[in-house]
């Protein structure tokens, strides 16, 4: 069972907040390697908290796709004794797990100023954003064919998560009726929402008929359904609420969180495309934050695709399973509908820092700076991450204050 | 009818050479429990249900019903663009799911629940690669 917050034994005192938000510039950023963008991510995010950075004595580090932001991280930041220091992959789930042990380390005492980062740079001058992300099937330039049962996917044309996301996102629609139509309204909602962050690598808006004219990239898929890819870093400083009070910023309280993932079986998996771990750890962190989802007033969801979000607002509650499309189709969640989402663009126009671009937003918005875009009220937040195929999930509830 | 690629050259290694043996024999070899006699994925080494380690290969009928599938087309701007493939999702009429590709189908005429049956093709330099094609003469259900 999730405590909630009710039941958190925690002196209030120490219970954590999120005091500053560093990122670097996003997008085409060339010749940066993830290293140091990290490094700019994490000082900056402690100048924004008003810390020095040596007052930072936890450091918890996470990757892309490119690799390169170790424990080394450490050395060049010139950080000493730290208490607390690691690496973690949960993938798009990686950012809301960091929040949640930094909070749990924060809590503890183990650490009292713990900074999280993720940082990547797969995008290189020449490159397309899919070669940036493609993973090869094994059989590359010397044609010697890719073995055994990986070798099998990779004959097969299964690999690399376009084809594994639109596999799910075809069930969904054979299952419920999801139209292509749903799919373009979430990217076209998410580029009016882009138009208002000057940090979006895409501002110009889009239409259901420009959706429909990108090409195709793993039917039902196509171009305008698919993340961005970006260089660029984002870090968050997380300490308790009591020294936070004292900071730079209002603290961003972090009043619950929960993962799941399912694991099932991809031998049979009646869930596939159908329902994913959001159905567990959005409850199980709302539980624990003493709130409901009628309290959310900004909600940052995890869309790697067009398809992530349609299938984590239902998992959500905030619209049926097997409404999603005719929910977002509504115009819903457009600006100026009933439900604030993704309120930077997200990774659809924004910027594709992983879990870190609903966390970055979600943060942006409940202390009020999202300027053109900001959404009213702001004082709740349900942020969602996801990784692998839909199946690594974590839900972080920020608020403006504590209930 | 648009014309969809086959599959790709695979090679076999220690844990699938006896599926492979299967499919130069033109069988589809999954692993069934001894104990229970519940039908597993070629790969398995445990039983998904029972949990038991003694699994033994057995042919499976070859039939099973699509669940999902995907078109990936060409990059955009080649002289001469190759077919697009069709990577699915199989529910094999035993009960495990095999991952693996529509052949022989126009794309458009997919449905989930289309009865399928296994072909073998055999790319050049390649071991025999179970596919799937629309049973002939059957509606989707």
């Amino acid at each position: 069972m999730t405590p909630s917050n009710a039941q958190r034994t925690t002196n209030p005192s120490r219970r954590a907040a999120i005091a500053g938000l560093g990122l670097t510039d996003m997008g085409p950023v060339y010749g940066r390697s993830s290293a140091s963008l990290a490094e700019e991510a994490v000082r900056r995010a402690a100048a924004d908290a008003g810390l020095r950075l040596s007052e930072v004595d936890g450091l918890i580090v996470s990757n892309g796709v490119s690799g390169g932001v170790g424990l080394g991280l450490q050395r060049d930041l010139g950080l000493l004794d730290l208490r607390l220091l690691c690496e973690m992959q949960g993938f798009g789930s990686t950012a809301g797990s960091m929040v949640q042990y930094a909070s749990m380390a924060v809590e503890s005492g183990a650490a009292e100023v713990v900074a999280c980062v993720f940082a990547d740079a797969p995008l290189r001058p020449g490159r397309t954003a899919q070669d940036a992300y493609s993973r090869g099937g094994g059989g590359g330039r010397d044609a010697s064919p890719p073995a055994g049962w990986g070798g099998l996917l990779a004959a097969a044309g299964v690999r690399g998560p376009n084809t594994m996301y639109a596999l799910a996102a075809r069930r969904h629609m054979e299952r419920f009726g999801t139209t292509t139509e749903d799919l373009a309204a979430v990217a076209v909602a998410q580029r009016a929402w882009a138009a208002g962050n000057p940090l979006a690598q895409y501002r110009d808006p889009i239409t259901v008929e420009d959706h429909h004219a990108s090409r195709w990239i793993a039917e039902p898929f196509r171009k305008l359904d698919c993340c961005l890819v970006s260089n660029g870093g984002v870090a968050v400083i997380v300490t308790s609420a009591e020294r936070a009070a004292a900071l730079a910023h209002p603290p961003v309280h972090v009043l619950g969180w929960a993962q799941c993932h399912p694991g099932l079986s991809l031998d049979r998996n009646p869930d596939f495309g159908i329902v994913t771990g959001a159905a567990r750890s959005g409850p199980a962190a709302l539980s624990m934050a003493g709130v409901g989802l009628a309290d959310v007033e900004v909600v940052e969801l995890y869309d790697c695709y067009t398809f992530t979000v349609l299938v984590s607002l239902e998992d959500y509650g905030f619209c049926a399973k097997g409404e999603g499309g005719a929910f977002v189709s509504s115009g819903a969640t457009a600006p100026g509908g009933s439900l604030k989402l993704n309120t930077g663009g997200g990774q659809l126009s924004a910027y594709y820092m992983w879990g870190m671009t609903p966390l970055s937003e979600a943060v942006i918005q409940v202390r009020g700076e999202g300027g053109d875009r900001q959404a009213h009220p702001h004082d709740l937040a349900l942020v969602s991450g996801n990784g692998g195929v839909l199946d690594h999930h974590a839900t972080l509830v920020l608020a403006s204050g504590r209930p | 009818m648009t014309a969809v690629a086959g599959p790709g050259p695979v090679a076999r290694n220690e844990d699938s050479a006896a599926f492979f043996d299967g499919t130069a024999a033109g069988r589809f070899l999954l692993r069934r429990c001894r104990p229970a006699g519940h039908w597993n994925r070629p790969q398995a080494v445990r039983c998904a249900q029972c949990d038991s380690p003694d699994l033994r290969p057995e042919p499976a009928a070859g039939t099973g019903r699509l669940v999902s599938w995907v078109v990936v087309h060409p990059r955009p701007g080649a002289d001469d663009p190759p077919p697009p493939a069709v990577p699915a999702i199989v529910e094999l009429d035993e009960g495990p799911w095999w991952w693996t590709m529509m052949v022989g189908a126009d794309p458009a005429g997919l449905r989930a629940g289309l009865p399928v049956q296994v072909v073998f093709e055999r790319p050049e330099g390649s071991e025999a690669v179970p596919v799937w094609t629309p049973v002939r003469g059957q509606p989707p259900t």
